[in-house]
């Protein structure tokens, strides 16, 4: 109890509470520009972070994360285009929301959701890690392997009711994961000879490419009339947000601890969680078309990507094991600060370390009134004329690209992926599968690879270890269950099927 | 005076012209004093933020503006496991604005990725020397390592060694050039590529692979956990944070230092005396305490070759992995 009160005498300053409502306005705007991510908005932090207390600098980075993960939401949901990866698996039926007027209301489910499944992984984090750091370590590639194969059938799942352009849109995905260097052989693959190919094309500047150039050439296309109509007033933003997300209990619950636990693996991150915490909600309630049913599917979706990041501090506190670039960072700097990460952190620094978790669950806590304020703010784009949004978004998407990636090929990337994605759409090719194709083609190609390369080439291994065959059931589960139901159902009742 | 200037011409010149040409390029210093740095310099670093090339370059940066009182800019370009950044230093003008991080890179070539060699680059100062770990889970039966690579030399095939990256870095390397001496027969060790040092330690608990070579600072948290044991360092002492990882010396009495060393480049062709300049100021903050104890605090060894020594060392590594890589089978 004492480490606690110390704990929550060291967050509960003046000095540490003013940086924290900092990084967080900082983290909202970063995040809410397509192609600046939380990791560049860490990254660019981190030298100002050298000049102050352990404490402030930590909670300054949390705070920060939090609050971009939660800001994609915004561009996502207001101008379909997703500000971050983790928002990418439900844009368009968020997107939907505003073109009835009714954004800032799916906003504020967010902001509330992401509040709630961020405070469910931190607490995870503050009373679960050792355990969970443990669950973590039985992950290896076998086990990543059927995670992966999970996440893609996700993918599927989430691309709409034509399985079968999901699956295309999910290939091309694979296939633009493939140029590069192989991970795996060190061989080039689909690169021409050329070098700025060697490095494969960069994640970021293509999501900007297929989500937010598509959308500017979309309304390139458009014709005179239309693209000078205003675009649809925004019903304000109700509190009743905030009942209406505690009304999904549930699936908030489920996406919550599906996003700790994906997030506490090494390897896979936000946007794993929230894809196949969406993919379970669509399930759940088949492809409703009713509002409620669209929130039913958002809520778990948006509240796993924030609880992704307590996750992913996990195996970072414990082990010292990164589960992504963010984390790589702040790992970084807890060793700058001397608190050596490893499970000796809880009892050698406990109010420190303490203090750093009440600051995260606070960050998330914050989340509800600078998400509300974040959303009054962003909604006001919306009265831009468009003629003038569209190319400032342009401008804004050459340079996130280029920021990220440091070179101008990104900037050519996001220009050909624009066209890409623009006529995929046009042909009613569901995008998000591209995106995790993309996200998990190296790490299935790796994972399977080095397995086989273990097993000596023997496919059992992929079912010998517990873990492992559990994922596999669950895999053939998912694949397996639709069609054989189906059928089931055709035999119980010999009506003539219902067309869909 | 610059010293490997004084060490190049020392070599056969009469006292006469040497003395010329001190005086000649003092007379030069000033000048070129003035006019460089007069804008940031960019340092490229070929590997992604967050890492420990790109924390030994931000630290560096932090120093070097210190000395010449301009920005060092970091840039990052970690694209195709350090290919893409390589190549970027190799390509830039060589007027001294673009400098880069460079660590073991002779393996790209060896594996068909890229075709720099050691002729492209203008060697500053090496700064950092990480010698290699070897670690094993806790419950494997290997106490010495000793005993692990009599096992392996026994039957190459039987165990499996994480690359801890790609299986030409400076891990299985280190790894695979102590094997060779070891007598073993390399093409049938079997190496599993992964990606980098902290996914294959994740692996190494999860029972996925035998043995991982990494640093021993990114193995530290599951070292004290004692998810993992460290049977060796590969370097003639003990590390200072590690008293208890015996050396590889003390072990097997090879006189062997293998692991990843850093160190601070530019493009062939930089001005002489732009290098000397840079290579004072490497030397001088070398030499700071508080530069030592930044790079002790992330965990990173400092060790100095200036210009010269680590040209030849250079040389020394691209024969190295040459010889390797025709005896591995990757």
């Amino acid at each position: 109890m004492d480490v606690i009160l110390d704990a929550l005498s060291q967050v509960f300053t003046l000095k540490v509470l003013g940086i924290m409502a900092a990084s967080a306005l900082y983290g909202l705007m970063v995040g809410a520009i397509p192609g600046l991510t939380a990791t560049l908005a860490v990254a660019l932090m981190v030298p100002i972070t050298f000049f102050m207390d352990p404490v402030p600098a930590i909670a300054a980075i949390v705070t920060m994360a939090a609050m971009a993960i939660f800001a994609g939401d915004l561009p996502a949901v207001l101008l379909r285009m997703p500000g971050t990866p983790a928002s990418a698996a439900y844009t368009d039926q968020a997107y939907r929301f505003t073109q009835a007027g009714r954004g800032e209301y799916i906003l504020g489910i967010s902001a509330c959701t992401s509040a709630i499944g961020g405070s469910i992984g931190v607490l995870a984090l503050m009373f679960g890690a050792p355990l969970l750091a443990r669950f973590a370590l039985n992950f290896s590639s076998f086990e990543y392997f059927w995670l992966a194969t999970l996440g893609l059938t996700a993918a599927i799942m989430v691309g709409g009711t034509q399985v079968s352009r999901s699956a295309v849109s999910l290939l091309l995905g694979l296939l633009v994961a493939s140029v590069g260097i192989d991970p795996v052989s060190g061989e080039t693959r689909f690169t021409f000879g050329s070098d700025a190919l060697l490095g494969g094309f960069g994640f970021i500047p293509v999501i900007i490419g297929l989500f937010a150039v598509a959308e500017i050439l979309r309304y390139c296309t458009r014709s005179v009339s239309e693209r000078e109509l205003p675009q649809v007033p925004q019903q304000p933003l109700y509190w009743r947000a905030l009942c209406d997300a505690l009304r999904h209990k549930l699936g908030i619950l489920r996406g919550s601890v599906t996003g700790t636990l994906i997030g506490a693996l090494p390897g896979a991150g936000a946007d794993i969680a929230a894809y196949i915490a969406y993919a379970m909600g669509r399930r759940h309630r088949g492809a409703t078309a009713t509002d409620e049913g669209a929130v039913a599917q958002i809520a778990p979706a948006t509240a796993a990507n924030n609880a992704a990041v307590g996750g992913s501090f996990i195996p970072a506190t414990v082990f010292g094991i990164p589960g992504d670039s963010l984390t790589a960072i702040v790992i970084g700097v807890l060793l700058m600060k001397g608190l050596n990460p490893g499970p000796t952190i809880f009892t050698d620094n406990a109010s420190m370390i303490n203090a750093v978790f009440l600051a995260f669950l606070l960050a998330n806590l914050m989340l509800i009134p600078f998400g509300f304020l974040s959303v009054r703010l962003f909604k006001q784009v919306l009265r831009i004329p468009q003629g003038l949004l569209m190319p400032s978004i342009l401008l804004f998407a050459m340079v996130g690209a280029y920021a990220v990636e440091n070179s101008l090929f990104a900037v050519v990337t996001i220009l050909v992926f624009g066209v890409l994605g623009f006529l995929l759409e046009e042909n009613d090719f569901p995008l998000a599968p591209m995106i995790l194709g993309i996200v998990l083609g190296p790490l299935l190609e790796e994972t399977f690879v080095t397995s086989m390369m273990r097993s000596n080439g023997s496919f059992l291994a992929f079912f010998e270890r517990p873990v492992s065959l559990t994922l596999a059931l669950i895999t053939a589960a998912v694949w397996l269950a639709p069609p054989l139901l189906r059928l089931w159902r055709e035999h119980r009742t010999p009506r003539p099927a219902l067309t869909d | 005076m610059p010293k490997t200037l004084k060490n190049r011409l020392s070599r056969g010149l009469r006292a006469g012209v040497r003395a010329a040409a001190v005086v000649l390029s003092l007379a030069a210093l000033p000048a070129f004093a003035a006019e460089w740095p007069t804008r940031p310099v960019t340092i490229v670093v070929p590997a992604g933020a967050g890492g420990g090339s790109d924390g030994t370059a931000r630290i560096l940066s932090k120093y070097l503006k210190e000395e010449f009182g301009q920005q060092f800019n970091v840039l990052n370009l970690g694209q195709g496991g350090g290919v893409v950044g390589i190549n970027r230093i190799v390509n830039a003008e060589p007027d001294g604005y673009t400098l880069g991080v460079l660590f073991n890179f002779a393996h790209y070539k060896e594996m068909g990725q890229a075709d720099f060699t050691l002729d492209d680059f203008t060697p500053i100062a090496q700064y950092n020397f990480d010698p290699a770990g070897f670690q094993v889970r806790d419950d494997s039966p290997f106490k010495t390592v000793n005993q692990a690579l009599d096992a392996i030399k026994a039957d190459p095939a039987k165990y499996t060694i994480a690359c801890a990256g790609g299986c030409g870095g400076s891990w299985p390397v280190a790894v695979a050039t102590l094997l060779d001496r070891w007598g073993v027969d390399l093409a049938k060790v079997r190496m599993i590529p992964g990606q980098g040092a902290a996914a294959a330690m994740q692996d190494l608990a999860a029972g996925g692979v035998d043995f991982v070579p990494s640093s021993l600072p990114e193995a530290d948290a599951m070292l004290r956990t004692g998810t993992v044991r460290s049977l060796a360092v590969f370097g003639p002492e003990r590390q200072e944070n590690f008293p208890d990882v015996p050396s590889l010396k003390e072990a097997t009495g090879l006189e062997l230092e293998l692991g990843s060393f850093r160190g601070l480049v530019a493009p062939a062709g930089l001005p002489d005396d732009i290098r000397a300049k840079l290579e004072a100021a490497m030397k001088a903050i070398y030499a700071n305490p508080e530069w030592q104890a930044d790079m002790k605090a992330r965990g990173f060894n400092p060790q100095w070759r200036d210009s010269e020594a680590f040209a030849d060392y250079l040389k020394q590594h691209t024969a190295d992995v040459q010889a390797l890589f025709a005896k591995m089978d990757l």
